[in-house]
């Protein structure tokens, strides 16, 4: 009993070494490519962490998420993130907390670029839409509810 | 195929509004097909990279959740005359490229 769970110790830290190292390199090496673990999270917590390896975030009102609060037609919602008040803005992402995969989008800023992007996504129904800011190491959020009819007289 | 995107830019106070709306159905591979019951395969862009005289300046990745025909508006530092280049990739590969020079 006692070398099994002295094994199970070694392997659960053991797997959080790893998990640690993917966390940290996950910004650096995976973002040029396509983050595929982050857009098949299915909580918004996993995947605010496996895009940024931090999910503990900070409020700011230099972070201006603007969005419809109802939308009639949740295929081509309007979202713009504003941050260009923030200083070095690093990446934004947007995430709707409902949909069945949270992450919309990342964008990753450098040189020349301000921390900025206005889009159109998806909701299938009435949720929150939230932003992530990365200014200066640290990460601020912003959420709004958008109340998503469909069909219809728009009530 | 290659994916076509059509491109806006204009210069205010050494900002630059950078508009793109591009041509894409953005299947997030959730939609069924309600002749067959299955779903249609995903087929939706999910890199985005903008650069500016050569100089790259937003990397974005999208999942299937951005809307068909997707827009998007981002803001870099530029001068009139500056070139920028759009280049994007979908899931299945196809490309496309939209390079013009800021107004």
């Amino acid at each position: 009993m006692k070398r099994r769970s002295f094994l199970k110790g070694t392997l659960a830290t053991g797997a959080a070494v790893v998990a640690v190292n993917a966390g940290l390199l996950t910004p650096a090496t995976v973002l040029a490519d396509w983050n595929k673990a982050a857009f098949e999270a299915k909580k918004v917590d996993e995947a605010i962490k496996a895009v940024f390896g931090s999910a503990s975030t900070a409020e700011s009102g230099d972070l201006v998420l603007k969005a419809p609060e109802i939308a009639e037609n949740g295929a081509v919602t309007p979202v713009t993130v504003d941050a260009t008040k923030m200083s070095g803005v690093e990446a934004i992402a947007i995430l709707a907390d409902k949909n069945p995969t949270p992450l919309v989008c990342v964008y990753n800023y450098s040189g020349p670029a301000l921390g900025y992007v206005s889009t159109r996504i998806k909701m299938g129904e009435t949720m929150n839409v939230i932003a992530i800011a990365k200014a200066g190491g640290k990460l601020y959020k912003a959420q709004q509810q958008v109340k998503v009819t469909i069909g219809g007289c728009g009530g | 195929m290659s994916i076509k995107i059509r491109v806006r830019g204009k210069v205010r106070g050494g900002i630059a509004e950078i508009k793109a709306l591009m041509k894409h159905p953005m299947e997030s591979g959730r939609r069924i097909n309600k002749k067959t019951g299955k779903p249609y395969p995903p087929k939706f862009i999910q890199n985005v990279e903008v650069s500016v005289n050569g100089t790259k300046a937003i990397d974005a990745q999208w999942s299937g959740a951005v809307s068909a025909n997707p827009y998007m508006a981002v803001k870099v530092k530029a001068n009139k005359g500056d070139e920028v280049v759009i280049n994007v990739v979908d899931n299945t590969g196809d490309k496309g490229t939209a390079k013009f020079k800021l107004k």
